[in-house]
């Protein structure tokens, strides 16, 4: 006969509003094999888990029910404490009497019922439980960094820093990221450029960071601490290892005209490129869309002005596998556009706002660009149409963002300063010079933000209109802007000759495909979930999986720069251990009953099933059953619904276990 | 007026104007962030056409001559409350002398307004009496604003209460405060006072 202790938890009032906790108790201090039981207040408080630690001794009990919340919230306490009083902790369970009952239920009585039968049940799977021991597995010490903008090289650095080994792949010919393309920072309004190059330079010198550049994620397998993650490194058409970065073929490559992506499409470049002089590598790669050898087999100027003969036009993608313990996903984030979008799209663009058509509506990044001393215009605000400069500058705010028409309902965080930080750029650059700031809200926490903010208004003289654009159109030379002060209560219109508009931040093109290649949640928007938005904010879901920046949600440098840092100290914590020890709650196969149809291999997520041969003594083959790696299982219970011989079972969750809570009811 | 549209462009922001009022007032109008407590606390937003705060979000905007169309400023009773309660330190009482003061020297709209015909019966009595003499106030006030009959019956009363006097009662130190007034109007001239 088991000796089981009953633990009924109050949790607050959460429970005991709608669950009469101390008939609970008392019903299953009578189930046949519960030597104790009680309730209390907090059982998850510490004199919670010494009365558990304490019946567990005073009873001579062999298992334990808490009656409680969620295993999810606190399964790990409870064991724990189990454990601490000498009990195998697989053999402590919970009963969720919380979310599967008093949260969902309004009937006192009726919910008092079905609490008592999940404590029942749960009695019955606890008899017929096993003492577990947990699984042990080797944590490879080498950390992968997906994305090479500020977030991934901090997180790539302090990692590096400890001592670890670390890969950083970045899908952009050059490391640097949006950050590399701004002009100056908010709130200190230091060059982006300044603080941001030394930090690249560091990452391509460390010993311990390989670097892939045009590189893209394949595939990722394995799971915490032993990960296989392919890597593929695009053709370059310049080899890396010969390329000494002097630029001669830059010079050379007759086709000028391209539009820079890192200048917003403003300024030019060869087919053959970096994409800024301070890239780091300094490698160039060749844009084949747009090269004539590629295009029509006549040119290889590039190849012949090539001293060291690094051109290769033969060049082909190649895969790489690399063993990692730890991924940090750094992808960041792009700007929504005012385009026309396809009808079915959740988002839309602004029509009122000529969906992009003006030439002299940009984006805050464009405008980044201007302001940029190493931007297309060399610093100068100059308006995109025709080169003038404009005297009066209209700045909109939440373009995209708190939108809910245009598909997002967000705020994008980051725009209320940029925004501010614009007006000042252009005041300083621009002296006779007006800026216009139409504004919902001015969202300015954060150190010195708010200071930064009202120096703009108050010293550097930019106009803030709290309302919001009705439409914009082009009149002569000039772009009308139809907008309304709510303070005064009146329509203002400006006839502006440039308007920047702080468009939405949005997940990068293609996160919801990487999100899918790792295996980790994402938003309707797609950005990275984290575990838990106050508690785990830089672990994701998947163990092992990390993430730092805008692909979790728009951030700012500061906020990236901390989280990269702290999605670094969580891998060093993990790599800090030389094994893992995992939940031993993992399939088993009963080799005996098994026939070998694999069936568990088709369906199993994690790729855990092997084959493996029984010989006897003679080495005679027997027979072939399935066999599952305990390292890679993730303890679904798919194999053992889908085994037509009822050959495996989840450990926990037996079959046995299971009939045995269905017949108690 | 209240409700047009505003056009804004260098042109139609007269910064210069809402510079004087800040030099004048000693204060900035940039500083407010437009929260509202002037407003919330002003004993006589229910008369303004533009209350406090809007008289200073229509400075901040450049719209000088749409603060000096309206009366609110000559309502305004200069108890100080919006100064005393603002959370940013803008002197909004100061503003509202500056607006003031701008708007009789440029022979404002409300110029005649019967707010300020009061105003100037007031000191004109006092420089000639060296203190105020009522019922020649009240007389004046009724004569120039064209309400003969206006608060007539409360004459009785206040004469018989003693409240207000037949006759002017006379300073003996007249000399002394023609003094003061030529003083202010030096200082006036010079700039260092409203």
């Amino acid at each position: 006969m088991s000796r089981i202790g009953v633990f009924v938890c109050h949790c607050g009032e959460n429970i005991s509003r709608t669950v009469d906790v101390e008939r609970v108790a008392k019903e299953a201090g009578e189930i046949p094999g519960v030597a104790y039981s009680c309730d209390y207040k907090y059982m998850c408080s510490d004199p919670g888990q010494n009365l558990l630690k304490k019946a567990v001794a005073e009873h001579n009990l062999d298992g334990a029910l808490v009656a409680a919340c969620s295993p999810r919230m606190h399964e790990k306490t409870f064991r724990k404490a189990a454990s601490a009083a000498g009990l195998n902790p697989y053999l402590c369970e919970m009963g969720n009497i919380r979310e599967h009952c008093s949260w969902v239920h309004e009937d006192r009585e009726e919910a008092t019922a079905k609490a008592s039968d999940i404590v029942k049940f749960m009695v019955e799977r606890v008899k017929k439980g096993k003492s577990l021991a947990p699984i042990t597995v080797p944590v490879t010490k080498k950390a992968l960094i997906i994305g090479g903008g500020i977030a991934g090289i901090q997180a790539a650095l302090d990692i590096a820093d400890a001592g670890h080994q670390v890969v950083m792949v970045e899908r952009e010919p050059s490391i640097g990221g949006h950050m590399a393309q701004l002009s100056e920072t908010f709130p200190t309004l230091d060059c982006s450029q300044c603080i941001m190059t030394p930090k690249m330079v560091d990452v391509a010198n460390h010993p311990n960071i390989t670097l892939y550049t045009y590189a893209e994620i394949e595939k990722v397998d394995g799971y915490i601490g032993n990960f296989q993650v392919t890597v593929r490194k695009k053709a370059r058409s310049v080899d890396e290892s010969k390329c000494t970065g002097c630029g001669v073929c830059m010079t050379k490559c007759p086709k000028k005209k391209i539009p820079n992506d890192f200048d917003q499409g403003h300024g030019m470049r060869t087919a053959i490129y970096v994409p800024f002089p301070q890239a780091v590598p300094n490698t160039p790669v060749i844009d084949r869309q747009n090269c004539t050898m590629f295009q029509s087999g006549k040119c290889g100027v590039c190849q012949k002005v090539c001293g060291p003969g690094a051109v290769d036009f033969e060049q082909q993608d190649t895969l790489t596998v690399e063993s990692v313990g730890a991924i940090v996903v750094a992808t960041g984030f792009k700007l929504y556009s005012i385009e026309r979008k396809p009808e079915e799209s959740a988002i839309q663009g602004y029509g009122e706002f000529g969906y992009g058509t003006i030439p002299d509506i940009i984006d805050g990044m464009t405008f980044e660009r201007l302001a940029s001393a190493s931007g297309p215009t060399g610093g100068r605000i100059l308006r995109p149409s025709d080169g003038k400069e404009p005297k009066q500058v209209v700045f909109i705010q939440c373009v995209g963002s708190r939108a809910r028409e245009k598909g997002i309902s967000y705020c994008s965080k980051v725009c209320c300063m940029y925004t501010a930080k614009h007006t000042m750029l252009y005041h300083h650059k621009v002296h006779d010079g007006q800026a216009y700031v139409f504004y919902m809200d001015a969202r300015t926490p954060g150190k010195g933000y708010d200071e930064f903010w009202r120096r703009a208004v108050e010293e550097e003289e930019a106009v803030y209109i709290r309302g919001m654009v009705s439409r914009m159109y082009q009149r002569g030379d000039k772009i009308v802007v139809m907008g309304s002060d709510t303070l005064v209560g009146v329509q203002v219109e400006i006839e502006a000759d440039l308007v920047v508009m702080a468009t939405a931040v949005q997940a990068q093109d293609g996160a919801d495909l990487l999100a899918q290649k790792l295996g980790i949640s994402y938003d309707k928007y797609n950005f990275y979930s984290e575990a838990h938005a106050k508690l785990k904010p830089v672990e994701c879901a998947t163990a092992g999986i990390y993430l730092a920046g805008a692909c979790q949600g728009p951030k700012d440098i500061p906020d990236t720069v901390s989280q990269a840092s702290a999605a670094a100290a969580k891998v060093m914590t993990l790599f800090a251990k030389d094994q893992l020890e995992r939940d031993p709650v993992v399939a088993k196969v009963n080799e005996k009953y098994c026939v070998g149809c694999l069936a568990c291999k088709k369906v199993c997520p994690y790729g855990a099933v092997e084959e493996r041969e029984i010989r006897d003594r003679q080495g005679n083959l027997v027979k072939v059953v399935a066999n599952v790696n305990p390292g890679v299982c993730g303890g679904c219970g798919t194999c053992q619904a889908t085994c037509p011989s009822k050959s495996v079972e989840l450990d926990g969750y037996t079959d046995e276990q299971i009939m045995a809570m269905i017949e108690s009811l | 007026m209240k409700n047009k549209l505003m056009h804004l462009s260098n042109e139609t922001m007269n910064v210069g104007f809402v510079k004087k009022v800040e030099a004048l007032s000693g204060t900035s109008v940039r500083r407010c962030f437009q929260c509202g407590k002037c407003s919330a606390g002003c004993p006589m937003t229910g008369f303004m056409e533009h209350p406090p705060n809007r008289v200073v979000r229509l400075l901040q905007l450049g719209q000088g001559a749409r603060v000096l169309a309206g009366r609110s400023i000559w309502y305004c009773a200069s108890c100080e409350t919006c100064t005393t309660r603002c959370p940013n330190k803008v002197n909004l009482a100061a503003i509202m002398d500056a607006l003031r003061k701008l708007s009789w020297d440029a022979d404002g709209p409300s110029k005649e307004s019967y707010v300020q015909l009061a105003n100037r019966l007031f000191i004109e009595n006092i420089r000639t009496y060296g203190r105020q003499y009522e019922l020649r106030l009240g007389a004046a006030f009724n004569m120039k604003s064209g309400q003969f009959l206006k608060d007539l019956m409360l004459g009785p009363k206040l004469l018989s209460r003693g409240k207000m006097k037949l006759f002017h009662q006379k300073n003996k130190n007249l000399p002394e405060i023609e003094a003061i007034f030529n003083r202010i109007e030096e200082m006036r001239k010079k700039g260092e006072a409203l």
